[in-house]
């Protein structure tokens, strides 16, 4: 379980985290949707304890993400801007990882083989591929086996075959009673993985429910999407406050 | 929420040995460590060389000439492919955004930092007895023990590769790259020291690189000279500062 309450960022002037809360129920996918600069990407650094909060509170399973116990068992996050050293041989990265927080080493091999990187395990991370790169966030994010994964727009970079099998990687996740929580601004792949879905636009929450919900009275999650979104888009927004009719 | 799910048993919390161990992993898994250990090695065996046989001379002022020992620069030059070790070991932290990876293994920027802190220090101190070695025991060799005290003896010499390892290692997690602080250090000895000490001898001889030297017994000069339990002093108090201002600076940093 993910409780955000009125949790703000500022950067300098910019508002790009403006008083937002939700939560995130184990058991379902929830899709995390914004268009870009909406906010998505602090939202969830914020959470993980990343970046520091001008006000609001940010929990997982009733704790901040600095005071858990087993961070990397409880929750595994794919976050952008966070990933190895281009000089690290994958399977490296993932061993220090691992070593970190105590996890069996079997489980590098486990992980490797989950993603399809086995074969690429020894090679350094800067001959990786786009995909071959998030696949190795991926199963960085897998390693401590957690209860919560945290996922900054994975599919990005991955073929058909990856986002598949990411999707049902995810719905697999939930269905055993864990919480996923994933950005996105791929309407129709979102569509057909969440069971709920947040939307954030200029740094606010502007609908947070089942995707059924969301997109009641629309032709589809997209429509639903520009709809909610089309007034507040996060680039170029004025401080995230930009209703309609402010310019 | 239980702390360890199904799949991977839960062995108890995560102790400071574990981040330790990572932490070493990180040093041991870079390919620059290794570059960089077996470009000092070379460079402190070659060195010793010359040093021991009195073979090489350098033009001194005056037309006259001096051992190769009277230039502690040179022989101390090695050290300063040596200090990237820690300097890389720091600054890649901040290549790819490993430190944010690092932060989600250890939110606990106290933790992370000392843990990082304890493996420089193994790492240092051991590669620094590997690298010195030779150089040291080639010397006592072919020029006897008196050559070799004069080079400052074993101990002196890898604590001199300790501490500066350990400025740079301060240096580079503060800047949060690899080349400020290599360049600095190198700066600093090379260009800086000579115009400075025409100057003003007592702040030069107060630099990392020349108190090194004092320390070591071999300072450029009597007015660069310090006592060598000063000299000693003055390059620990150099590595305290750095290192403490970049654990401050880590506390702070969010990632
Ligand atoms: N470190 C930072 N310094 C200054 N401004 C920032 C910083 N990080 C984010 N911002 C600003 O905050 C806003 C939200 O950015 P964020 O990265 O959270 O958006 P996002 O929803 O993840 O977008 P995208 O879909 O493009 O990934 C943007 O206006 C961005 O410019
Ligand atoms: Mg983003």
């Amino acid at each position: 379980m993910i409780e955000v309450a009125r949790l703000t960022k500022r950067y300098g002037r910019k508002l790009a985290v403006d008083d937002v809360g939700f939560t995130v129920r184990p058991g379902r996918v929830t899709g995390f949707l914004g268009p870009n600069g909406a906010g998505k990407s602090t939202t969830l650094r914020l959470l993980l304890g990343l970046d520091h909060p001008d006000g609001g509170t940010a929990l997982i399973g009733g704790r901040r993400y600095r005071d858990l116990r087993h961070p990397l068992r409880t929750v595994g996050a794919l976050l952008d801007g966070a990933g190895p050293v281009p000089e690290r041989r994958g399977v490296d990265h993932l061993a220090w990882i691992a070593q970190s927080n105590r996890i069996p080493r079997r489980r590098v091999r486990e992980v490797l083989d989950l993603v399809g990187l086995t074969g690429a395990a020894g090679q350094r991370v800067k001959g990786y591929s786009l995909g071959m790169g998030q696949r190795l966030g991926i199963a960085a994010a897998l390693l401590g086996d957690p209860e919560v994964l945290v996922l900054d727009e994975p599919v990005n970079g991955l073929d058909p075959d990856g986002i598949r099998w990411v999707r049902d990687l995810l719905r697999e996740y939930a269905a055993s009673g864990r919480t996923v929580l994933l950005s996105s601004h791929l309407m129709a792949e979102t569509a057909g993985t969440a069971d709920d879905a947040i939307v954030i636009a200029g740094g606010r929450i502007v609908a947070h429910g089942s995707l059924d919900d969301i997109s009641a009275g629309h032709e589809s999650l997209e429509s639903a999407f520009f709809a909610l979104t089309g007034d507040r888009r996060g680039l170029g927004g004025r401080g995230g406050r930009g209703g309609r009719g402010e310019w | 929420m239980t702390a360890a799910p199904t799949g991977v048993p839960d062995t108890g919390g995560i102790r400071l040995t574990d981040l330790v161990r990572a932490e070493l992993t990180k040093i041991r898994t870079l390919p620059a460590t290794w570059i960089v250990l077996a470009l000092t090695l070379a460079a402190d065996t070659l060195l010793a060389l010359p040093a021991a046989t009195d073979v090489v001379r350098i033009a001194g002022s005056g037309g006259r000439t001096a051992a190769i020992t009277q230039f502690g620069t040179v022989l101390l030059a090695p050290v300063y492919a040596f200090v990237a070790v820690p300097v890389f070991a720091a600054g890649g932290e901040y290549r790819g955004g490993q430190v944010r990876v690092s932060l989600l293994a250890a939110p606990d920027r106290n933790r992370f930092f000392l843990a990082k802190l304890l493996a420089v220090l193994g790492i240092l101190t051991v590669a620094a007895i590997l690298v010195v070695l030779p150089g040291h025991l080639t010397r006592r060799a072919l020029g006897g023990a008196d050559v070799a005290e004069a080079t400052g003896g074993l101990s002196a010499e890898v604590t001199a590769y300790l501490l500066l390892g350990l400025v740079a290692y301060g240096f580079a997690m503060l800047v949060r790259t690899v080349v400020t602080p290599l360049a600095v250090l190198v700066v600093l000895p090379v260009l800086v020291s000579p115009l400075l000490r025409g100057l003003s001898p007592e702040v030069t001889r107060l630099l990392p690189h020349e108190a090194t030297l004092s320390f070591l017994g071999m300072p450029e000069g009597p007015h660069l000279a310090l006592d060598r339990p000063v000299g000693l002093s003055v390059v620990v108090a150099w590595a305290v500062t750095f290192v403490g201002a970049a654990w401050a600076v880590t506390l702070r940093r969010d990632g």
